[in-house]
């Protein structure tokens, strides 16, 4: 995060950072406590609101997103790290740049189809459950890999300099 | 389309996140094949149709949670009070706390982190070779996968069981197939530690009722939950997704409230530390499921089913062939990955060879387990080195007699499926 262009700019993305990790811990804790009431309704009143395992699943849903969203900023996805151990310093930079612009390019793509399927089930004005409407449900992929696809175009364009700046030294 | 996959290959080797890499292939296929691709998102959204998916991230931050607190350090006094009696006894304290502790926290690597920190160095003080300490650890950080409630166990049933396949695979079933060979790794570990110390290990001390007592009154608020997560799953009384949420709800309020070792205000942190793992694991699985979709639609099993059939006509020769792709695989990827790649295109051609698919599941992860600490890259060897701060080349050295004790584990319970599947009558 060290490439902010200034500290404005700075602090807008602790602001994001914030928001997302928030909103993260805000979806476990409603699971959890869905999760609670939804056995004690089952088992002492036996009667479970169907609602509430819509909800619990939708729930699932958004969390791996938003946890994605984070992982992303804190680059811990899961990935294969068997070469990189092996390339020199120099290599390196250049495969950051080649993956952070693929990242780029893949959930690009990914952000624009699923606000496609969004649209569509806007049109279509479909109901998921009760009176909610999918397409918001929904929602979460499109914003989710928005936010990955800016936060991979920050780190592209970080590796780019570091790539520049590496090459001017040399 | 050859060099367009080849070059996902290198992209993946050099490190490009795994789901990048799945989500760009599947939607090559779709493109290639004249499919909208908005079916990727569809399929992605499908993760919020499976009913038992909850348990991933519930269990995940209850493992957690146990790993923030002292729960480790009771664990092992537990086991001290009542195994240390035995010869050897220290090291059968450490093999069996690490895999109850490993089946509770998914093998993520907490296990070597939480529990290793406290078992090597007492490890050392009693005597124990270096070495061997160093490999027990190391290997224990995955023993206990096929143990109850581990999330590989989990999400294993949850990819057959949305494959919708004739004969079906519960949660539940995997629970109870993994216990015996759980026990088989369990008990060879037991007999190498003894049979390496035989000359030098005395027990750590006599049975005393006083420190069984006193570790019980220790751990008294934690002892009950396995009894309610595991019987209340074996009995059927709760549904596995239940379980997790009792578990996370038991788990908050006793190291939370009870035993106050984890304070409210660290807690936001430990949520989000465990959900960034499930985000990283289910995007992988969303990206998988429209991947599978491809492959399923486009029948590659069948077509994979009967090249093979071709060179290889017995079930035995496939199951050697298996097992030696399982620990390759094992070695490179990790078990989560493995999991929502492999088992589509697996499972089939295995069901061909009449292979049970609960049987499928416990060769596939004892495989995966293997694979956390084979050379060279297995993930517990690294973060061993670490934690130890031990060169990575002594950990290959120190893990090689347990790597070939759990082989051995690993082809029995591939050659001999009755003791994956007696205990459920299949």
């Amino acid at each position: 995060m060290s490439q902010a262009p200034n500290n404005q700019g700075n602090r807008l993305l602790q602001i994001i950072a914030r928001i997302e990790d928030t909103l993260l811990v805000l979806m476990l804790s409603a699971m959890i406590i869905l999760a609670g009431l939804q056995i004690i309704m089952r088992n002492v009143f036996q009667s479970g609101f169907t609602e509430t395992d819509s909800l619990l699943r939708i729930l699932v849903l958004w969390v791996g997103m938003i946890g994605a969203i984070v992982a992303s900023r804190e680059r811990r996805h899961i990935s294969i790290d068997i070469l990189t151990r092996y390339l020199s310093v120099n290599a390196r930079r250049y495969v950051d740049v080649i993956i952070n612009m693929f990242v780029v390019i893949v959930c690009g793509l990914l952000a624009t189809h699923s606000l496609r399927m969004l649209l569509v089930d806007y049109a279509g004005a479909t109901i998921a459950f009760s009176r909610v409407p999918t397409w918001l449900l929904e929602s979460i992929l499109p914003v989710a890999f928005c936010i990955i696809t800016l936060r991979y175009m920050m780190f592209s364009w970080q590796s780019i300099v570091a790539l520049i700046k590496a090459r001017g030294q040399a | 389309m050859i060099l367009f996959g080849l070059a996902l290959i290198i992209l993946a080797l050099l490190g490009a996140p795994l789901f990048a890499i799945i989500a760009s292939s599947a939607m090559a296929n779709f493109y290639m094949a004249d499919i909208d691709l908005s079916v990727v998102a569809i399929e992605l959204y499908r993760l919020a149709e499976m009913p038992a998916l909850i348990a991933l991230p519930l269990f995940t931050f209850a493992g957690y949670l146990l790993g923030e607190s002292k729960a480790p350090q009771r664990l092992v006094q537990l086991t001290d009070a009542l195994l240390g009696w035995m010869p050897a006894g220290l090291a059968i304290v450490s093999l069996a706390a690490c895999a109850f502790f490993t089946a509770f926290t998914g093998a993520s690597g907490v296990t070597i982190i939480a529990l290793g920190a406290l078992l090597y160095p007492a490890l050392k003080q009693a005597g124990y070779p270096e070495n061997f300490n160093l490999g027990l650890i190391t290997t224990s950080g995955s023993l206990g996968l096929l143990f109850a409630p581990s999330l590989p166990l989990i999400l294993y049933g949850i990819i057959v069981q949305q494959m919708n396949l004739d004969q079906s695979v519960t949660i539940d079933d995997m629970f109870i197939a993994g216990i015996l060979p759980g026990l088989l790794m369990l008990l060879l570990l037991i007999g190498w530690a003894l049979y390496v110390n035989r000359k030098t290990a005395r027990p750590l001390q006599k049975f005393a009722w006083h420190k069984v007592r006193a570790a019980v009154r220790a751990s008294i608020w934690e002892l009950p939950m396995p009894f309610i997560v595991l019987g209340g799953i074996y009995t059927g009384f709760f549904a596995v997704s239940e379980a997790a949420a009792v578990t996370v709800l038991y788990v908050l309020i006793v190291e939370v409230f009870v035993y106050k070792e984890v304070s409210l205000k660290h807690l936001p942190e430990v949520m989000r530390d465990s959900m960034i793992l499930v985000g990283a694991i289910l995007i992988i699985l969303g990206v998988s499921l429209a991947s599978t979709n491809y492959v399923i639609d486009a029948d590659i099993p069948t077509k994979l089913f009967n090249t093979i059939k071709e060179f290889v006509s017995s079930k035995l020769t496939f199951l050697i062939l298996l097992n030696i792709f399982l620990l390759i695989l094992g070695a490179l990827l990790d078990i989560f990955s493995a999991l929502v790649l492999m088992i589509p295109l697996l499972l089939p051609i295995a069901l061909g060879y009449g292979i049970d698919p609960v049987h499928l599941g416990i060769i596939f992860l004892a495989n995966m387990q293997l694979g956390y600490f084979t050379p060279p890259v297995g993930m517990n060897l690294f973060i061993a080195s670490h934690r130890f701060n031990k060169p990575v080349m002594q950990l290959y050295k120190a893990t090689l007699p347990f790597f070939f004790i759990l082989l051995f584990a690993v082809l029995i319970i591939t050659y001999w499926p009755s003791l994956s599947l007696s205990l459920l009558g299949r």
